[in-house]
């Protein structure tokens, strides 16, 4: 209570008159200064720019640039509800192969297909569990399960491809069904669609945020915080093994080195798409942008000729940027520094 | 004056006439050794408004967080309407009517207005979030207090004043008994405070039973009808206002043997110049602040927590920035201006923080590393530290301030409290300070270090350093020091020397019993 700790910010006079005018504009800046997604689109609106001005091929080969998007962004969309809760999942890209090679191993499709399901759900089950009854901080629990699921897959695939049991349902799976979007997009889409829903309407997923933002606040509000937690979790391990089932569909065949480069990629879509690090703030739709802004600029690059590793660069670059522009970050980094001089001119007193 | 009167129903809140809403009875509360609530009972009926006052430490927070079901007492129990309440779960106390409002804001920065009133109780209809009925009930609690804002506005963007009106907002949406506010005025201006009093009063007029925290007793006079007093952790006094005077509050408040601690001052201390001067410094939280310390001097700032010492303090070093006013340092006739933390240490400045743990020490190293880090240039040669010189500066140092047991190569993570203090001051005597200001010295200090620690500030005022020490605890502020500031808003609001400071007059200053100005 000490006022030291409060913060001085006095209310700004613009916010004020923001809340009170009905002006159109006014309401829409309003409504705009709350939205997190703001760095996304404008990272959306570059790529499109310059994908228009140098590589219309993005555009005119929608089919790829699309199934790209879709790839990074279903694993990042799960991801998205973990982050919300101010927790990781490093496990996301294991869970993914080792759920396909799961599939794979079972003679029946069907059976596969739910079998890869269920592993995922268990493995955010298993995740939470060591998270919030365990109390293990989610980096190392999730590190941990990163490791143990890739082993797994390895061992469970003989650390060779394994050819799914219906090879010719898995070439149907890649065709398009509606107009040009293959199952894939379209499974992507529901997603998105469900997670927005459950993440602003409904009760149990709005509450995220609250475990995110301030979870001893939380608590008190007599929010079942490790039940969020679980279905966290669970919503991020099951949205992986889907990915993972989609990958083994497509590609008829289950690969234990699957999406080594999914990771990355989906907490770069997620960050760049506006969602805390730290959890309380975000939404998947800016995780659709942040994938979609990445994904684009993945494919235009490809198509472009430049080499994997210079896209990497060019995608940490954009991943830096969109962290350092983000205003409480650079709020954070000023107190840091602040912080850093403190402690240094306490420690080097040169008298 | 009191808001029963203004009641509609007239209810006139005392013992007889209307049955308790809450009950409190014989709570104990422990934390480790410590008793932190002794035996205290407590009712408070419907339409009351009850203070809850007492010094630092003296248990209240405490006992209002049993009240509310977030501690469950080691014996005794809470009763609301007459019915047992189970200790320590939170959820039942809310159902059963009573509403905390935290210290600490315990609001969800990113969520909206609406949706932190209701957090918890989101109404929903099958699982989906009922936007309209929570946008109504919102509404309806903000109206409820008179307070406008806009509903879907997420909570970081708003003032600290208007989420401490959200917060309770909050507790009234849930439609309780019972209310309890601990400290809701700390980081209001004297106008929001006006205003939240009145609001208390109009509330209690509808029947809502009231437990109001506060350190400021004009406040308590404003709006309570009874006043309970605790000190280190018991009641010593439940009694209704009008038998009660500002100067009786902060008597039972204070109300300590006062004989023990007169024999340790000092005797003829020798005062020298002005050392450590401040003129007109301001920054947030400091107004206008003048300021003397001369070399041989202990000056003690006094003042309730949060009335802005430690941002003199720091203000005044250089350690936080400043908006006006300047700081200097005086040593053998040459004056200079203390611009920055730098230029404080480089003028022979120690500072002793409050927070010596995230400050003043690295736990994880050793004793004599710690020791030796503020000394690092005069303990190298060519940049190269040498190790046994280190070892032996700081065994001597940890046998000057009696380190208990001295092993410079612990870790002092290891130590207590008391020891570690010792450890910093340690660290500090190694450079011979002209000037040594500390803050909060003993917190979480237990009575022997105490005691070692006020014999470290005696002799260096002795030595003729000009020591300025920053106390929340009266005893030791009288015992130490030669003159008292007493701050109170970021203002000096009395000077006191030792011979005529009393820990009522002290309390009194402090509280803004005495000289209450304009707001």
């Amino acid at each position: 209570m000490s006022q030291t700790q409060t913060d001085p910010r006095p209310p700004s006079e613009e916010q004020a008159d923001l809340s009170t005018s009905d002006g159109l504009v006014a309401r829409v800046r309003l409504i705009l200064s709350r939205r997190t997604e703001g760095r996304a689109v404008a990272l959306l609106m570059v790529v499109w720019v310059f994908t228009l001005l140098f590589e219309p091929l993005v555009w005119t080969s929608y089919e790829v640039t699309l199934g790209r998007i879709a790839l990074v962004g279903l694993v990042a969309l799960g991801l998205t509800a973990v982050i919300l809760m101010g927790e990781l999942d490093l496990a996301v890209a294991s869970t993914l192969a080792v759920s396909g090679v799961i599939m794979a191993s079972f003679d029946s499709l069907a059976v596969g297909v739910l079998a890869a399901l269920a592993t995922g759900l268990i493995v955010g089950a298993v995740n939470a569990f060591f998270v919030v009854v365990v109390g293990i901080n989610s980096f190392i629990a999730t590190l941990g399960m990163l490791f143990f699921l890739r082993g797994a897959a390895f061992v469970i695939s003989g650390e060779a491809p394994v050819r799914i049991a219906d090879v010719d349902a898995g070439i149907a799976f890649g065709q398009p069904v509606i107009g040009p979007l293959t199952p894939r997009m379209l499974l992507f889409i529901v997603a998105f669609v469900a997670l927005y829903i459950f993440l602003s309407h409904v009760r149990v997923g709005r509450e995220f945020y609250a475990v995110g933002g301030n979870r001893q606040a939380a608590r008190d509000a007599g929010i079942p915080v490790v039940r969020r937690v679980f279905t966290g979790f669970m919503i991020s391990g099951f949205i992986s093994a889907l990915a993972g089932v989609i990958n083994t569909l497509e590609r008829t065949a289950a690969d234990p080195t699957a999406g080594s480069t999914v990771l990355l990629a989906s907490f770069a879509a997620a960050i760049i798409g506006g969602v805390l690090l730290n959890g309380g703030r975000g939404s998947v739709f800016g995780t659709l942008i942040g994938a979609s802004a990445l994904g684009m600029l993945q494919v235009a690059l490809t198509l472009s000729g430049v080499q994997v590793d210079v896209q990497n660069i060019v995608i940490g670059s954009v991943l830096l940027l969109a962290v350092i522009t983000d205003p409480s970050s650079l709020r954070a980094a000023a107190v840091t520094a602040r912080g850093l001089f403190r402690s240094r001119s306490e420690r080097q007193p040169t008298g | 004056m009191t808001a029963a009167a203004d009641a509609p129903g007239g209810q006139v809140p005392s013992d007889g006439d209307t049955a308790p809403v809450i009950e409190a009875r014989n709570v104990v509360k422990r934390f480790g050794g410590t008793v932190a609530v002794d035996d205290v009972s407590i009712t408070v009926a419907r339409g009351e408004i009850h203070g809850l006052v007492g010094e630092n430490g003296a248990g209240k927070s405490t006992l209002m967080r049993v009240l509310a079901g977030v501690l469950a007492p080691n014996e005794g129990e809470v009763h609301v309407d007459g019915a047992l309440l189970d200790p320590g779960d939170t959820r039942a106390a809310l159902d059963a009517g009573v509403s905390l409002v935290h210290q600490e804001l315990s609001l969800v920065p990113e969520m909206t207005v609406a949706e932190n009133i209701l957090l918890g109780s989101t109404p929903t209809w099958s699982g989906f979030i009922d936007g309209r009925e929570q946008r109504r009930v919102a509404a309806e609690a903000l109206k409820e207090i008179g307070v406008a804002v806009d509903l879907d506005e997420p909570i970081a963007r708003l003032s600290v004043a208007l989420r401490q009106f959200v917060e309770i907002a909050r507790a009234i949406a849930r439609k309780p008994q019972v209310l309890i506010l601990d400290e809701p005025t700390a980081t209001l201006t004297p106008a929001e405070t006006e205003y939240l009093l009145d609001m208390l009063t109009r509330l209690a007029g509808r029947g809502l039973a009231i437990v109001y925290i506060s350190h400021r007793i004009p406040e308590i006079f404003a709006i309570c009808n009874r006043v309970t007093v605790l000190r280190d952790g018991s009641l010593v006094a439940s009694k209704g206002i009008e038998d009660l005077t500002p100067e009786s509050v902060v008597e039972y408040m204070v109300g300590r043997d006062l004989q023990l601690d007169r024999e340790s001052r000092r005797q003829d201390p020798k005062i020298g110049e002005v050392v450590l001067s401040a003129r007109g410094l301001r920054a947030p939280g400091v107004n206008d602040i003048d300021l003397d310390v001369r070399a041989g001097e202990i000056v003690g700032l006094g003042g309730l927590v949060g009335a802005g010492r430690t941002e003199l303090v720091r203000a005044m070093l250089g350690a936080d920035p400043r908006t006006g006013g300047e700081t200097t340092i005086t040593l053998q006739g040459r004056t200079r201006r203390i611009v920055s933390y730098r230029a404080a240490i480089a003028a022979g400045v120690a500072y002793i923080p409050e927070e010596r743990r995230s400050d003043g020490l690295a736990l994880t190293m050793t004793v004599v590393d710690n020791i030796a880090l503020p000394n690092r240039s005069a303990l190298s040669r060519a940049f190269v530290l040498q190790r046994r010189r280190i070892a032996e500066f700081a065994t001597s140092l940890a046998e000057a301030v009696n380190l208990r047991p001295p092993e410079i190569h612990r870790e002092v993570g290891q130590y207590s409290g008391g020891n570690q203090q010792k450890v910093v001051l340690a660290k500090w005597l190694g450079r011979e300070p002209d000037v040594i200001v500390l803050d909060e010295p003993t917190r979480g200090v237990d009575v022997g270090a105490k005691v070692e620690i006020h014999r470290l500030i005696r002799e260096l005022a002795d030595q003729g350093a000009a020591v300025l020490v920053v106390s929340s605890d009266l005893p030791e502020l009288l015992e130490l020091s030669d003159t008292i500031h007493v701050v109170r808003d970021g203002r000096i609001v009395g000077v006191l020397s030792a011979g005529e400071a009393e820990e009522t007059t002290v309390m009194a200053l402090a509280s803004g019993q005495r000289e209450v100005d304009a707001a």
